[in-house]
Formats: structure tokens, C-alpha cells, sequence
């Protein structure tokens, strides 16, 4: 009895208008999508490439003596596109797509019994903004991606598959009939439910596997066990967003009895909780949780470095001695080795520090905006695409992680070279000998699957929290819905 | 009789469900909105003027005149709240220089706050009645003739000596003033919360803008209404006509604009222009630096120093995408020995005399070049965009509003014209001055220059009249669909069988 209503519905549903247009309007959209696409992965990675080699040729200009490379450090630190990029934009444009270990950018240098002395701030680590939009003159858009289309129109499909499911039929008198029959309610919705699902998800998945057919084939994306393993999750994850609006479309449409006004309901339901809710949202959690500014931050990193000047310069620099190569070195090589060392600490701290306090501020603005599945799921598909914030966090995290095995091997080619005297931070204080470019630390951005996915993790659980509980109520108010018209 | 018809339609509006609805949704959006965007315009504010008052102390800190450098800033736009536009996303600050004609692809950005804000798209007032109020329009419409055929009304108020078009019209009318309604609440609900939090101050000619606005959305809603009306006709049942505007409205509004703009941005490709302009614009400045030699071959002085401090800092200044391209050269010698260097300074001053005025007439043809070179390169793709976006109504009203608002791109434009013409005035005060032959153009070592006489910039944005001529095309256009709209409804109806 189950599939034979199953069946009646997803004839109905198909022989529809709605099912003609909502086809069309998924291929068209998913054609332009990935007609976007086409070549754009293999321009990303054939750039990135470039701009690794290019960035670790210079490391290779700086091996030819220790501390050119501790006063340089490893230069640009690059994020490495992801293949995926069609399914969710994750706004990369705004993230920047390096980070950054480079010089001090201070210096003195002056004269003193016709020596020559020089010393220069050694690299910390930075972390450079994007602001693309700077000059962008095109009209604000939400980008055509796997992840707003199934955030927009798949939701509002699923109203409009869904919004007539009990109310047409007790309109038209058909509810009656089949419960004069010996059809279980429970039957009747869960057959609903089924067929209502099947017919947004079916020409959701044909039209996805056109989309990657065209990208395979004509788009240069490849897609390997990887990338299938990512675009299966990721379908699944589309299958439980379809299921929650489809809960939602039953559980309005058993409650009120006319089905326009049941449509209306839905509409604005989903316009608010879909559309508006996401960015309104974002905004109000970013007031609420204020972030240090940039001229706050230059000023308080200013005062800081102010400070250490002052404990270890506070007597004219130029007055006392520079660093010389000696042995035992002398005290003033010491206390600027001490100062440039500390120097660089103090600034990386600072910058880290300051990162942390934005991340914080979007990461709590990110958990609100999670009152709409909307942005659920934008924030699932991005983490299994491998782009948006998420991804940058893990990004940072490598970052951050490669820092110190940089410094440590730096420190460590110093303690092996007997003739060095190990006062890291100026050059006369360090091994004066090249360093083998093979045997230097490079960073390589790695990404993997199962990071991904524990990130997605929370949000797959929200939406399967959502769906259940619109089910549920949908189930309980269609046991208790009154059939009469 | 026509108005007999009115009062029902009025009134059976008004006790309708949807309305209840849609205006309490409406009001909340637009309340948690504007208190949001007053906020943020606020700090926006505040982060202006600290830039401006900063930018303008170090002008000021030039010791001498080849040091001279303005940064200007733009201020926000304070009817931002109601279209965003580029008000908030373009750069806002450009630095003034002589040597240089600033563009739109020279600016920076003084209110830095966490870049990664950028992630959530910030939403205006706009943005909610495009969507909840097309939505309400559709809503009232979809039902209006199909609903009383369905109902077996229509034919009954047939029988009675009305004509059609007076029914198609009295429904409009209702509609229309139900649908109004909430729309000016939200207006004026904003407008108090404008006035609560004082530090928004608006001009006579401002209140034209808002009213603009206000007439810009009116016509927007009857476009919507009339699309609902015309499919209402069309069908014979309302749940068709119901599914059928929603469509509409879910391409028209939300997916239209977007795949448009995709398209455009990912499809139309800069053209190569590009490299051909920027080696125009260095040849211009080899010729430049051809002069500059010259000057220094006659100059009988030549291979010498002066003695003293030297500080100059000078160089090209080249970014290839954006066809930057300019040398400078900001001098500061605070020491000079005047035994020594004295019978060169005569000489000093006559290269910078003509020099720099070489400098100034290089920077204006290489705007020639660059301002017809970035708008074939960026302008154009825009504007391509915004032909294939108009499709919409929704794309029209947005772009109408921008306008109203002063927060499209010629908004922005006005600001870089007056920077440009403010470029201008910083030159008069040089030349009348004679700075560029003064010998604190290149020293400071008899003190620095006194700026105090320094003009100061000023940006106003332009009135009222211009913002409507801006919009006009948009709001005719939308104009012309109404009448079209409602002739084609009529003509349909007039014929139909009830």
C-alpha cells in the first residue's frame, strides 16, 4: 500500500508543471556553473605552482649562509587550490591565499670608529589580508556554486513540491476518500514524504552529474577517489537539507487547511529563514563580539614594541657597541642577539594574537548564522569542497605548525657548525657557512579528507537534527490533523 | 459603482491573512536591519573622520613642497542604510599627488576592520522589499481573477453594469494601497531610528533621494503586481497561477541577477588592451625621463652634488593591472653648505621648474590613455553585467535605488572627479606660489614650509537632480513594463470567457 501511494504521488509529481520547470531551472543552472568553471582549476594550480617554485627559488638565493635565511625565512607560505571549487565559492576571494614568514622590516645601521655596523630584524610570520572587493565594480551577487544552489533553490523546490501535499487534498476531498480506505496515515505521509523527496532529489542528481561530466570531460577538473569520496558526502548532505524542507512543506500543509495560504506560510517562512536570516544574522553576531580594529592593533603593537626598545636599547644604540664576531662574544652582541631574537617573537605573537581575535569574532557569527540550515549547509558543502573559512583555519594551522620546525632547523644547523658562537638573531653571532637547500623544511599545504570531514561533522549533525525534528512534527500533526475540509 | 468595488476589494484585503503577515514580518526585518546598518554606518563614520583628520596632519608634516602629499578620504554615504551598493565595499582613500592623476584603481581603504567580515554578505534595506515585498505583490495578485472565477463571483459581478476594465482597475487600486502601507511604516520606522541615533544628519536633499526611493519602490511593487495579475488572467485555477508567480519570482528576484552576474564575470574576458596601454603610458614616461637628462646635461654643474644631507625619495611607481605608472620625486635636503653648494642652487631651481611641469603635463596624458584604457578593461565588463541583469525588475530597482542613493558607480566617480579636481587646486596653490622654482621645494634646511594656507579638500555629493537623472532610465523602464503590463492584463481580460 506504501509504494502504491509512493508510486501515485511521483506520477503526479512528475506529469507536473513544477517538476518540468524545476528540471529545467537545475540543468541551466548547473550548466552555467560549470561552463564558469572550465579550465579555471588547472589556471589555479598551474599559478600556484609558479608561485611555489618562484617563492622557494628565493629560499634558494638565501641557503648560501645561515642567516640570510633566518633574516629572510621562508618566504611565501601558499594554500593550495582545491579541485572543488565549483561546489562552493567560500568566499576565497576574501581569504588570502598566503601566509607569509618574512623580514623584520627594521634596521640600523651606522658608523663607529670606521666600522660598519647593521642589524636587522629576523622573519616572524604574517598573515596578509585579501581585500579584492577593493575595486571591484560589478554588482554584489551570490556566486552560481553547488553550495547556493542547493541552499536556494532546492529548498524552495521542496515548498513548492510540498506545500499542497495534505492541504490540496483535503481540499479537494481525496484525504477523506483514502482514509475511508484501509490507509494508515502514517502511510499516506510517509508516502508523501518519499515521493515528494524523490522528485526534487532525482533531478537534483542528474543534473549534478551533468554538471561534473561536463567539468570531467570539457572543465580539465580532475576527479579522482578522492573527489568522489568528497562529492558523495557532500550528496548526502544535500539529501538530508531536501529532507528537512520537505518536513517543513508537510508539517505546514497539515496544519492549515486552505493550500494558498499554506504556500504563503512556507514562502515567508523560507524567505526569512533562508534568505534574510543568514546575513542579518552575521552582521548582528559580528556587532556583538567587536573585534580589535587595524589602527587599535598598530597602536597597541607599537606601544609593545616601544616597550622592549626600551629595556633593551633605552641608552642611544648608536652610543654602545654593535655585535662583533668574537669569541666568547662580546656583551653587546649578546644583548642585541637577545633584542632581535625577542623582537621577532614579540611581533609574531602580537600577529597571531590579532588573527585569533577576527577568527574568533567570525567563528561566533558563523555559529549563529547556524540557525539557518541555509548556512548549514553552505558551510558543510564548503569544508567537503576544501574552500571557504574552514579550510583557511586548516590552512593557518599548517601555517603555524610549520613555523617552528623552520626556526628549530635554523637553530639546530646552527649548533652543529663547532666554529659558530651560537647567539642566535645576528649575523655575527651565527654559523657563517651555506646551508644545503635540500635539507631545509618546505611547507607544502596538505589537505585531507578526514580533517575535512570532522569539521563538516558538526554540521551534518545539525541538519540531521533539523530534518528529525520538522519530521517529527510533521508526523504528529498529520496523526492529529482534522481530514475535513 | 467603481468605488463600491474599491471598498471591497479594500477591505477584503485588508482582513486577509497575508497582510497581517507580511507586515509584522516586514516591520521586524527592517527594525533588526536598520539598527544593525546604523551601527555599522556609525563606525564607518568614526573610522573617516579619524582618517581624514589624520591624513590631513601628515600633509601637513611636509617639510618641504616636493614632499607634498594629500590623502583624501571619502565619507559614507549616509543613504547607504537603504541601498549599499559600492558605498561600503569600494576604496575610500587616494592619495593627491601631482605627479599623478588618481582613479578609482589608486584607492586604498582607511576603515580597516576584520577582513574576513567580508564572508557574510551584508544585507540593506533594499534587499528586504526587493524580496518580501515582490513576494507580497505576488501574493496579493495570484488569486485576484482566478480566485473570483474559481469562485463563480466573477461571473456574477458581470451580470451587474460593470465594466471590466473598472474591476481590473479597482483590484489594482486596493492591492496597490494595501501594499503600500507597509511599505512606508517600514520607511518611516527606519527614518525614526534614523532620528534616535543622531548621528546620521540629513540634507533637504537627501529627503528628495528618500522620496525617490520611496516612488522607485511603488513602481517596483506594481510591476510585481501587475506580473501576478496578468498570470492570474491567464490561468484558470489559482493554485497554478499561485506556483507559477512563485516561480517567476524565484528566478526574476533571487536567481536571475546572480547567474547573470556569474556569467558575465566568469565568460567576458578583459580584453588585451591592457598591455598595449601600459606601454603607451611608459613610453610617456621614457620621454619623460629623456627630458629630465636633458635638463641635467645643460645644466653647467653637471656630475656634481650638492653638498649636504641628502634625502630624496623618488621612483617609479608601476602596477600593470591597474596601469599605474608615474615617477615622483619628494626631496629633502635639511643641510646645505652654502659656501660650497650656493652658486648651484639657481640651477637646482630652474630643473625643478621645468621639470616638474614636464612631471604634470606627463601625468595628464597618461590619464588620457588610462581613463580610456580602465574603462574598456573594468567599467565595461560592469556595465555588461547591468544591461543582461535588467532582464529583471528586481535588477532595475536596485540599480534605480543605487542611484537615488548616490551609491553606484558614479557615486563613487563624483568622489574621485572632485580628488581629481582637488589635484587641480593643489597644483594652482603650487604654481601660484612659484614653489616648483623655490628653494623649499627641495630644502628644508632654513625650516620647513608653512602650509597653513594649504586649501583643503571638500567633497559633497552631488544634489538630488543628478541622482534622478541617474536613476530615470531604470525608473521608466519599470514605468513602461507597468503600462505594458497592465494593457496586456486588460486587453486579455476584456476578451476573456468568464
Amino acid at each position: 500500500m506504501f509504494w502504491h501511494i509512493v508510486k501515485r504521488e511521483l506520477y503526479d509529481n512528475m506529469n507536473s508543471l513544477r517538476f518540468a520547470v524545476t528540471t529545467m531551472l537545475l540543468l541551466a543552472l548547473m550548466v552555467v556553473n560549470a561552463v564558469g568553471y572550465f579550465g579555471e582549476y588547472n589556471a589555479r594550480l598551474t599559478e600556484y605552482r609558479r608561485k611555489v617554485s618562484e617563492s622557494l627559488d628565493e629560499m634558494e638565493g638565501n641557503a648560501d649562509r645561515l642567516f640570510s635565511l633566518v633574516l629572510n625565512g621562508p618566504g611565501k607560505l601558499r594554500k593550495k587550490p582545491s579541485a572543488l571549487t565549483f561546489c562552493a565559492d567560500g568566499g576565497e576571494a576574501f581569504l588570502s591565499e598566503y601566509a607569509e614568514g618574512r623580514k623584520g622590516g627594521w634596521s640600523y645601521g651606522w658608523n663607529r670608529d670606521g666600522k660598519g655596523y647593521r642589524v636587522e630584524g629576523i622573519w616572524y610570520l604574517n598573515y596578509p589580508q585579501a581585500n579584492p572587493s577593493l575595486w571591484n565594480i560589478m554588482p554584489a551577487d551570490t556566486n552560481v556554486s553547488w553550495a547556493s544552489i542547493i541552499a536556494l533553490v532546492l529548498s524552495f523546490v521542496a515548498i513548492l513540491f510540498t506545500f499542497d501535499a495534505i492541504s490540496g487534498e483535503r481540499e479537494r476531498g481525496t484525504l477523506q476518500l483514502m482514509l475511508s480506505n484501509s490507509v494508515s496515515r502514517d502511510a499516506i505521509l510517509l508516502g508523501k514524504f518519499v515521493a515528494a523527496f524523490l522528485s526534487i532529489a532525482i533531478p537534483f542528481l542528474i543534473a549534478a552529474l551533468i554538471n561534473l561530466f561536463l567539468l570531467y570531460t570539457a572543465g580539465g577538473v580532475p576527479l579522482g577517489a578522492h573527489e568522489w569520496a568528497r562529492l558523495g558526502i557532500l550528496l548526502l548532505i544535500t539529501l538530508f537539507y531536501i529532507v528537512i524542507f520537505v518536513a517543513l512543506g508537510l508539517l505546514v500543509s497539515s496544519r492549515i487547511t486552505q493550500s494558498s495560504i499554506s504556500l504563503m506560510v512556507l514562502l515567508l517562512i523560507w524567505a526569512t529563514w533562508v534568505v534574510l536570516t543568514p546575513s542579518t544574522l552575521g552582521s548582528i553576531a559580528t556587532g556583538l563580539k567587536p573585534a580589535q580594529t587595524s589602527a587599535e592593533f598598530d597602536q597597541h603593537r607599537s606601544k609593545q614594541r616601544d616597550n622592549l626598545k626600551k629595556e633593551y636599547l633605552s641608552d642611544n644604540p648608536f652610543e654602545f657597541e654593535g655585535p662583533t664576531r668574537s669569541y666568547p662574544p662580546t656583551k653587546a652582541t649578546q644583548r642585541w642577539a637577545e633584542y632581535v631574537k625577542r623582537e621577532a617573537e614579540l611581533s609574531e605573537r602580537l600577529n597571531k594574537e590579532h588573527l585569533r581575535d577576527q577568527i574568533n569574532q567570525i567563528k561566533f557569527a558563523r555559529s549563529l548564522a547556524r540557525i539557518s540550515p541555509a548556512s548549514i549547509v553552505g558551510y558543510a558543502v564548503e569544508s567537503l569542497a576544501g574552500t571557504g573559512f574552514s579550510r583557511h583555519l586548516q590552512f593557518l594551522d599548517q601555517v603555524n605548525r610549520f613555523a617552528p620546525q623552520f626556526r628549530a632547523f635554523t637553530n639546530e644547523t646552527d649548533a652543529a657548525d663547532a666554529e659558530s658562537p651560537h647567539l642566535f638573531g645576528v649575523k655575527e653571532g651565527m654559523s657563517d657557512k651555506p646551508v644545503r637547500f635540500e635539507a631545509i623544511p618546505k611547507f607544502q599545504d596538505r589537505v585531507s579528507l578526514s580533517s575535512d570531514f570532522n569539521t563538516a561533522a558538526v554540521d551534518v549533525l545539525l541538519l540531521i537534527l533539523f530534518g528529525v525534528v520538522l519530521f517529527a512534527s510533521a508526523y504528529l500533526s498529520f496523526l492529529r490533523a482534522n481530514i475535513l475540509h | 459603482m467603481f468605488l463600491t468595488l474599491l471598498q471591497r476589494e479594500l477591505l477584503a484585503n485588508l482582513i486577509a491573512f497575508r497582510f497581517s503577515v507580511a507586515v509584522i514580518i516586514c516591520l521586524l526585518l527592517v527594525v533588526t536591519n536598520t539598527i544593525v546598518l546604523i551601527d555599522d554606518y556609525k563606525s564607518r563614520l568614526a573610522s573617516y573622520n579619524t582618517a581624514a583628520q589624520k591624513h590631513w596632519e601628515e600633509a601637513k608634516n611636509a617639510e618641504t613642497y616636493s614632499q607634498l602629499t594629500v590623502s583624501v578620504d571619502r565619507p559614507p554615504n549616509p543613504l547607504s542604510i537603504f541601498n549599499q551598493g559600492l558605498d561600503r565595499r569600494l576604496g575610500n582613500s587616494v592619495d593627491i599627488h601631482h605627479s599623478h592623476v588618481p582613479a578609482l584603481w589608486d584607492t586604498a581603504s582607511h576603515s580597516a576592520d576584520n577582513p574576513f567580515l567580508s564572508l557574510f554578505s551584508s544585507i540593506d534595506l533594499l534587499f528586504i522589499f526587493q524580496v518580501i515585498f515582490s513576494l507580497m505583490a505576488l501574493l496579493f495578485a495570484y488569486d485576484a481573477i482566478a480566485g473570483e472565477r474559481e469562485g463563480g463571483t466573477l461571473r456574477l459581478m458581470l451580470t451587474t453594469p460593470v465594466q471590466r476594465g473598472s474591476i481590473l482597475f479597482a483590484k489594482y487600486i486596493s492591492a496597490m494601497l494595501c501594499l503600500i502601507v507597509p511599505l512606508i511604516m517600514s520607511l518611516l520606522l527606519s527614518l525614526i531610528l534614523y532620528a534616535f541615533s543622531q548621528a546620521i544628519v540629513l540634507s533637504g536633499d537627501d529627503w528628495v533621494r528618500i522620496g525617490g526611493i520611496l516612488l522607485t519602490s511603488i513602481v517596483y511593487l506594481s510591476a510585481f503586481y501587475l506580473i501576478g495579475l496578468l498570470l492570474s488572467t491567464l490561468t484558470q485555477r489559482t493554485a497554478t497561477a499561485l506556483m507559477l508567480s512563485m516561480l517567476l519570482w524565484g528566478t526574476l528576484v533571487l536567481i536571475y541577477p546572480s547567474a547573470s552576474i556569474f556569467a558575465v564575470n566568469r565568460l567576458v574576458k578583459a580584453d588585451s588592451k591592457l598591455e598595449a596601454a601600459y606601454e603607451e603610458i611608459q613610453q610617456i614616461w621614457e620621454e619623460f625621463d629623456r627630458v629630465r637628462t636633458d635638463l641635467k646635461n645643460q645644466d653647467p654643474f653637471k656630475g656634481e652634488n650638492m653638498y649636504g644631507s641628502v634625502g630624496i625619495g623618488s621612483g617609479t611607481n608601476a602596477d600593470s593591472t591597474t596601469l599605474r605608472y608615474y615617477s615622483y620625486e619628494s626631496i629633502n635636503w635639511n643641510r646645505i653648505d652654502d659656501e660650497k653648494s650656493g652658486p648651484q642652487i639657481p640651477h637646482v631651481k630652474t630643473y625643478y621648474k621645468s621639470l616638474e611641469s614636464q612631471r604634470i603635463r606627463a601625468a595628464e596624458k597618461t590619464w588620457l590613455v588610462r581613463q580610456e584604457a580602465l574603462k574598456q578593461i573594468y567599467v565595461r565588463k560592469a556595465s555588461v553585467a547591468q544591461t543582461v541583469m535588467r532582464l529583471s525588475p528586481a535588477a532595475m530597482y536596485d540599480m534605480a535605488t543605487e542611484a537615488w542613493a548616490g551609491t553606484d558607480f558614479h557615486g563613487i566617480e563624483d568622489f574621485l572627479q572632485a580628488a581629481r579636481q582637488y589635484r587641480q587646486t593643489l597644483i594652482h596653490y603650487l604654481e601660484d606660489k612659484d614653489t616648483f622654482a623655490s628653494r623649499q621645494w627641495f630644502a628644508s634646511d632654513k625650516g620647513a614650509v608653512n602650509l597653513d594656507d594649504l586649501p583643503q579638500f571638500t567633497y559633497r555629493r552631488t544634489d538630488a537632480l543628478t541622482g534622478a537623472k541617474r536613476a530615470m532610465p531604470d525608473v521608466a523602464a519599470l514605468l513602461l513594463i507597468n503600462v505594458v503590463l497592465f494593457l496586456t492584463t486588460l486587453l486579455i481580460f476584456i476578451k476573456q470567457e468568464v
